[in-house]
């Protein structure tokens, strides 16, 4: 799949460059008002995308153009003060000594603004993250998500063409991130440049962006909606992420998935060829003893892991193959799992979907 | 958690540690005992001493400054250069800490002296450094300048590279941020550098005979007349060191007191 191309307005990037263990080859392209999340493991070059975006990491080879302007093409370089961008990060780096109004009015001064503009500027964008009355405030003063809503607000106090947010609210206790996650909603919505999202976590990129990256290792994995993305993860990070069951197969035309580790999978749904196959974790039944009925797939495996979700719990299993069971808490209990026990899994063949890779 | 000391380890730790709290303490107690408090503001006001605390005070402001000015910028390429070449800088900038000031001050001698390296041009033109308040300076520049270097250094390193990224988005660029987030950002550094480059330079000695001599009122700052006066009246020369070190202890207790910590 390839990242839908656009020209002339919004974001078109292809970021090539070494940096430490990982030779990043990335591209990224968006129109004006979309929001790209860009997911992947920790040191896989997210962030080194984003300071290459920023202008803080020069190019190697490659192209960032930015609302028709080139900033970089491997000859001529932008400096990061060139380049209408907004930067987020996550720690808020509020500078500690300046007040939260003249943190936001920063920009604008930089950029040539008289200091009465800048600061009614300033005032416009703290209220509208909600945060007028603490225009006074220095960042010390202020709790975590306070700090980043004022981050925030100075990110955007330049109008830039190109938001950057790195991990925004990954320093966020878990009641803070929900609201703030909502509070970056709505203020992204109103944002008409091109937000870069980066994150670890699945529920930001989901609710947040509307178009997917994923890079691993320095490479697009996959790109695409939410939805396409949910629906046939492409790579084992990906399946995580989404939290499917993902095996890379060769599949027949009779309904036989064979997976690289000598796994047989059984689908109503045949696609031939090299496919993905997955099964939804709730798709998977346990057993102590081998089933009979109608699940054409049965495995004995053994129990890796047991954690739990709410009133669910999710079975880690090994032996044929590596398959993760979503099952109610009372099952767990009524059927005594623990680690190290052997039970039988079960999927019906309807559950197996498979598409080619 | 701290444990009791055993009464064997007291005594073989303990017995040690107080001769050295002694070495290191009953100097000063000595000089505060021999001091005759009563005659100390006639005599730090005496002709003698005037001229030499003035000396004193205006070279080591110049010096402080000449730090500020010359001393900052050199520390931020310091702070945020990783080359092989800033750790050779940085090496060198130490050798003035450790080196025996005379011989600092024969270094200097070669560099502005009439036939130095840099003085044999000067000559010419009418400009001689030696045994002048110039030489002054210079010498107390010399030894203090790595103290302030080394400390504005240490703090500029401290901060977030981050925060400049941050900056340069928003469209600063170098000075600007070095301006508006650098320095003062890095001002306790600054402050705690520019109190030890000073308290440095006051107790300049060595180099300052060597170069500059022992000139009343030119080149005869209040360590020099301490020395003098330690022969001619010593009296004189310990009121003089009580004011150094009621200086001395002044700055430390600055510099603890905001900057240490």
């Amino acid at each position: 799949m390839s990242a839908p191309q656009h020209d002339g307005e919004g974001l078109d990037a292809r970021i090539r460059l070494q940096r430490g263990a990982v030779e990043l080859d990335v591209s990224l392209a968006a129109r004006p008002g979309q929001v790209i999340g860009v997911l992947g493991p920790n040191g896989g070059g997210k962030t080194t995308s984003v300071l290459a975006l920023a202008g803080v990491l020069p190019l190697a080879d490659g192209h960032i153009r930015v609302g028709g302007d080139v900033w970089d093409d491997g000859r001529r370089r932008l400096a990061p003060e060139q380049r209408a961008v907004g930067l987020m990060l996550a720690d808020s780096l509020l500078f500690p000594h300046l007040r939260a109004l003249d943190n936001i009015a920063y920009g604008p001064r930089s950029r040539g603004v008289d200091r009465r503009r800048a600061r009614d500027r300033a005032r416009d964008e703290l209220a509208r993250v909600g945060l007028a009355d603490r225009a006074a405030a220095k960042p010390a003063e202020l709790s975590s998500g306070q700090q980043a809503r004022v981050a925030l607000a100075r990110a955007l106090a330049t109008d830039p063409a190109l938001l950057l947010l790195d991990e925004p609210l990954s320093a966020l206790d878990p009641d803070t991130r929900a609201r703030t996650r909502s509070d970056l909603a709505a203020r992204l919505t109103a944002y008409p440049g091109v937000t870069v999202l980066v994150t670890h976590d699945p529920l930001d990129a989901l609710t947040l962006a509307d178009h997917l990256v994923f890079v691993e290792d320095g490479r697009v994995t996959q790109t695409g909606s939410p939805a396409e993305v949910l629906r046939e993860p492409r790579s084992p990070y990906v399946g995580t992420v989404v939290g499917l069951n993902l095996y890379a197969a060769q599949g027949d035309s009779r309904g036989h998935v064979h997976t690289g580790d000598g796994g047989l999978l059984v689908t109503t749904a045949p696609t031939e060829g090299p496919v993905w196959a997955t099964i939804a974790p709730s798709a998977v039944s346990l057993h102590r003893h081998e089933p009979e009925g109608s699940a054409r797939n049965t495995w004995p495996l053994r129990i890796a892991s047991v954690t739990m979700q709410g009133q669910s719990a999710r079975v880690g299993l090994v032996g044929a193959l590596a398959l993760t069971a979503e099952v109610t808490l009372e099952s767990v209990t009524a059927l005594g799992l623990q680690v190290g026990q052997q039970v039988w899994a079960a999927v019906k063949a309807t559950e197996v979907r498979t598409y080619p890779r | 958690m701290r444990y009791a000391a055993t009464w064997r380890s007291r005594v073989t730790l303990g017995l040690p540690a107080a001769l050295a709290l002694l070495l290191l303490v009953v100097p000063l107690v000595a000089l505060l005992l021999r001091a005759d408090w009563a005659r100390i503001p006639s005599d730090l006001a005496t002709p003698s001493v005037v001229p030499a605390l003035r000396l004193s005070l205006t070279t080591t402001s110049t010096t402080a400054l000449l730090c500020l000015l010359l001393g900052t910028p050199l520390a931020w390429f310091l702070a945020r250069s990783d080359s092989r070449a800033t750790s050779w800088v940085r090496a060198l900038l130490t050798v003035p800490l450790v080196l025996p000031p005379v011989v600092g001050g024969v270094a200097l001698l070669m560099t502005w002296g009439r036939n130095g390296v840099v003085g044999q041009y000067l000559t010419p033109l009418g400009i001689q450094i030696p045994f002048t308040t110039v030489a002054v300076v210079l010498a107390e520049t010399f030894v203090a300048m790595p103290y302030y270097v080394l400390a504005v250094e240490g703090a500029m390193r401290g901060l977030d590279p981050r925060l400049e990224h941050v900056a340069r988005t928003l469209g600063a660029g170098d000075l600007r941020y070095l301006r508006t987030v650098g320095l003062p950002l890095v001002l306790p550094g600054i402050a705690g550098g520019l109190a030890l480059a000073w308290a440095r330079a006051l107790g300049e000695f060595g180099a300052t005979i060597t170069f500059a001599g022992n000139f009343p009122g030119r080149t005869q700052t209040l360590p020099l007349l301490v020395y003098v006066e330690l022969e001619r009246d010593p009296q004189v020369a310990i009121s003089i060191s009580i004011l150094l070190l009621a200086v001395s202890v002044l700055v430390l207790g600055v510099l603890r007191g905001r900057w240490l910590r």
